[in-house]
């Protein structure tokens, strides 16, 4: 009895364990060390780049204020409107130009020009129409997730295998069935994946937006920190951007594998 | 002279139309592969009368598949006309119609027995109903406690059957089967060519089937359709009799040394399969 909870130790818990925490630990000592390590091969003071500790204890200082905590929200309100509005708008799109071939042929000199114009050209004029609104934040990030949807639905549904369209329309189905209930379910993991994808490239946007002009948001609160000198701060922000990335994305990830659990 | 269930087109054309009559009447098809158009079948005309079973067979690639798609509205010929019930057969939705496809095209987000029962939903059964018959079926093709796996779990011959459930389920006028025993295994490919005869009795459907395995062919058939090589044509229509399907008997190895020299092969190998 007592060997065989050995035994579990072993062969279940330990490698658990070493996989789950200790490899993505030694992963952050290793960029740990380094931040260390420059600080003292190049004596930087604090301004320039300040210890880890220090940057570690600015973060706990800051959640807890109600301050930053506004701050996440308002980034994560902007994001979320602008996600959601690309994400439906570039699926029904997609799925236009991947369903009709009139509508390819129309849209796709359009899509191809404009998906090249990069979100972050966009920011002078969505200052200058919406201000420092939420509304041009939302529509940057729509705009910039809507061209990472449009282009993979529409080549995953061109690219739906023909034997399921030619076994949905013996089995009964109309184009617009087919399209709902065949090529988007069928295209379910690729736009999975560009959902993913498309999140990472939102929230981007979400902050650069700040960055340039924004009444609050993280990234207003780097730009502040930034001019009153206040390093640790904007480092600190830094981090709580790409945890709050990661967290938005590992979301995605978890509702697209409860939509993929035949696989 | 009893009326066979398949005349050659070319001594009958404009026959009494039958309700349940598959015709095939001068069609040709052309593809473009590959920028070049290519011939696949050639003046290929026959019919099949209600309720019988026509097995063609014809050496790979000679265009049996297309022959399938364009019985079952899926492809337009490039000349020609098919019909059923007397009417050129629509291209799109045919709901008198089931069809197995070489690959079978199981939906992957669906269960074996979602992907039966989709059909007779979209067919507008309810979804108690179609349940019901979904099961029914997968019993009858030997898959009864698969019904809640899906098809990524299952075998290339397991997938075929879900596919042949799927088809015979819609309990169609019109049967197209495309190979559908061809990724089985021996011994349960002769206990479906069993249990599919056993079914065709319940409704009766006109058959469509394509084989590259003539005992096979001589088994289920009432007729065989022979194809020649691409660009197809037919080639022979040779009717089946009962008693040339007993495999014993020296009355099959006639039938069977007579339609592989129909197809080009020897007689000596007759009493091997085909491929």
């Amino acid at each position: 009895m007592k060997r065989s909870v050995h035994l579990v130790a072993k062969r279940v818990l330990l490698p658990l364990v070493a996989h789950r925490v200790l490899l993505p630990l030694v992963g952050v000592a290793c960029v740990l060390a380094a931040w260390e390590a420059t600080l003292i091969v190049y004596r930087l003071p604090a301004i320039v780049l300040p210890s880890p500790w220090s940057v570690a204890a600015t973060l706990a200082e800051l959640a807890g204020t109600a301050a930053f905590w506004r701050d996440v929200g308002v980034s994560l309100y902007e994001f979320i409107a602008g996600y959601t509005l690309g994400v439906v708008l570039g699926v029904a799109i997609g799925m236009l130009i991947g369903e009709s071939r009139h509508f390819r042929m129309a849209a796709t000199p359009v899509v191809e020009l404009l998906r090249f114009i990069v979100p972050f050209a966009w920011i002078p004029l969505t200052i200058l129409w919406f201000g420092t609104s939420y509304t041009g934040k939302i529509l940057l990030v729509a705009y910039a997730v809507f061209f990472v949807m449009v282009v993979s639905t529409a080549r995953a549904v061109i690219h739906v295998e023909p034997t399921l369209s030619r076994v949905g329309t013996m089995l009964g189905m109309g184009p617009w069935r087919l399209a709902w209930q065949v090529h988007l379910r069928a295209a379910a993991p690729m736009l999975a994946s560009a959902a993913r994808a498309a999140a990472a490239i939102g929230w981007i946007a979400v902050v650069a937006a700040e960055y340039i002009g924004a009444s609050a948001g993280l990234g207003l609160m780097i730009t502040n920190a930034a001019t009153s000198l206040a390093t640790p701060v904007v480092i600190a922000g830094m981090i709580a951007i790409g945890i709050v990335g990661a967290g938005v994305s590992a979301c995605i990830g978890l509702l697209s594998r409860a939509w993929l659990d035949y696989r | 002279m009893a009326r066979l269930p398949v005349n050659d087109m070319r001594t009958a054309v404009s026959d009494v139309v039958h309700a349940g009559e598959l015709v095939v009447d001068r069609v040709f098809h052309r593809y473009v592969v590959a920028g070049r158009p290519t011939e696949v079948l050639r003046d290929v005309s026959f019919r099949i009368a209600p309720g019988a079973v026509a097995c063609v067979v014809g050496p790979s690639g000679c265009g049996k598949s297309t022959l399938l798609g364009l019985a079952a509205g899926l492809l337009r010929p490039s000349s020609g006309n098919v019909s059923w019930d007397g009417a050129s057969v629509r291209i799109g939705r045919n709901p008198h119609l089931g069809m197995a496809f070489q690959q079978p095209g199981l939906f992957p987000w669906m269960s074996v027995r979602q992907n039966v029962a989709i059909g007779l939903r979209t067919r507008g059964q309810s979804r108690s109903d179609a349940w019901r018959i979904a099961d029914e079926f997968l019993d009858t093709v030997g898959l009864t406690e698969f019904k809640d796996a899906y098809p990524s779990h299952l075998s290339g011959g397991m997938a075929q059957r879900v596919g042949i459930a799927r088809a015979l389920a819609l309990r169609p006028r019109l049967l197209l089967l495309d190979e559908p025993f061809a990724a089985v295994d021996a011994f349960t490919r002769l206990k479906l060519q069993q249990e599919f005869k056993t079914l065709l009795k319940l409704n009766r459907p006109t058959v469509l089937f394509v084989t590259h395995d003539v005992p096979e062919a001589i088994a289920l058939g009432d007729v065989i359709v022979v194809m020649s090589q691409r660009p197809a044509s037919v080639q022979r229509i040779l009717p089946v009799a009962r008693e040339e399907r007993d495999r014993a008997s020296p009355a099959y190895a006639r039938k069977l040394a007579e339609t592989l020299e129909c197809l080009g092969v020897t007689s000596d190998i007759g009493d091997q399969e085909t491929q």
